[in-house]
């Protein structure tokens, strides 16, 4: 049995101990992945608080036929959707993107952050599917099942957003335009 | 790995997302307060003593034992009681009053017959006008 299964197993039976030494090394990579879905720091940050409460709550729930971390940012998804509805809600109009996270968080670059261009121009889903791919290494099959979407999708969606953001890349380098996808 | 795939690497490393202290104290304390609900429920088996299963066994026994005697009680008695009730529920047949159905349909035949010959009429007097046009037309 490998270590992660042995702390979920301990959590499972309790142990918050195990449960933080289980999390400890995806909790900074989450909290990355809620500041590009949320619509502030504050918001990322209870986002964060909600994930980790509630794997440790529905812990027993836990599959092991799926990689941990597929589950919790399956969990995530849902806490940051949850959030970011009932903000957009309360705020209506006067939600704009000056309070965009991701603003505040980027270290300064000559160049600009390609997530800032992909969360402009990708749908919620295919930014989530293509930060999935290409920062948490994700398969086909674990992006589809966090998103709750087809194999088919996420392929054809992923391929839309890599066309859409090589676009934006080349237009950053001075080549062409930008256009939506997704 | 192609050049999209390492930029959005590179991109998404340089988004600062440390977890501050403040923050961490509050999960921790979040997660000292809850427990997963496995083991909420593994734990109620558990906590009961051997007592509570006796106890639970000799009321299913006595409950048992109750039925069966009662059981037993109403079949001794049952089956005089049983005829009686079904000998003073018998209805008796009651005779309907006869109707004379013949009464009822020589009133309506009369209005209808007249009807009838009127609406004949009618027809004939009609008939008699389509003819008279169509021999003008022709």
């Amino acid at each position: 049995m490998s270590d992660e299964l042995k702390l979920i197993d301990a959590a499972k039976g309790g142990s918050v101990d195990a449960f933080t030494e289980l999390v400890r090394g995806y909790r900074e990579s989450l909290f990355r992945f809620l500041l590009t879905r949320c619509t502030s720091h504050a918001d990322a940050e209870d986002a964060l608080q909600d994930t980790l409460i509630n794997a440790y709550r529905y812990i027993g729930s836990y599959n092991p036929q799926w990689r941990f971390s597929t589950w919790l940012y399956r969990i995530a998804i849902r806490n940051a959707g949850k959030l970011r509805s009932s903000n957009l809600a309360e705020l209506g109009d006067l939600a704009d993107d000056s309070a965009d996270p991701l603003a505040h968080c980027i270290a300064d670059s000559e160049r600009a952050n390609l997530w800032r261009s992909a969360k402009r121009v990708l749908s919620d889903e295919v930014f989530a599917a293509m930060w999935l791919r290409y920062v948490e290494d994700m398969s086909v099959r674990d992006i589809a099942s966090v998103l709750e979407r087809t194999s088919s999708w996420t392929k054809v969606n992923l391929l839309r957003g890599r066309r859409a953001l090589e676009v934006e890349m080349n237009a950053t380098a001075g080549n062409t335009g930008s256009e939506a996808y997704g | 790995m192609d050049k999209l795939a390492n930029r959005l690497r590179e991109d998404a490393a340089t988004i600062d997302a440390e977890i501050s202290a403040q923050l961490d104290s509050r999960i921790q304390a979040s997660l000292n307060a809850i427990e997963p609900e496995t083991a909420r429920r593994h734990r109620v088996p558990g906590r009961r003593p051997v007592s509570f299963w006796l106890a639970s066994s000799l009321t299913g026994v006595a409950a048992a034992l109750a039925v069966i005697a009662i059981l037993n009680v109403v079949d001794t008695n049952g089956p005089a009681d049983v005829s009686r009730t079904v000998a003073d529920t018998t209805v008796q047949p009651i005779e309907l009053p006869a109707i004379d159905l013949d009464v009822e349909a020589a009133m309506l035949t009369g209005p209808l017959a007249q009807e009838l010959e009127d609406l004949q009429a009618d027809l004939k007097k009609a008939e008699e006008v389509v003819r008279g046009d169509v021999r003008i037309d022709f």
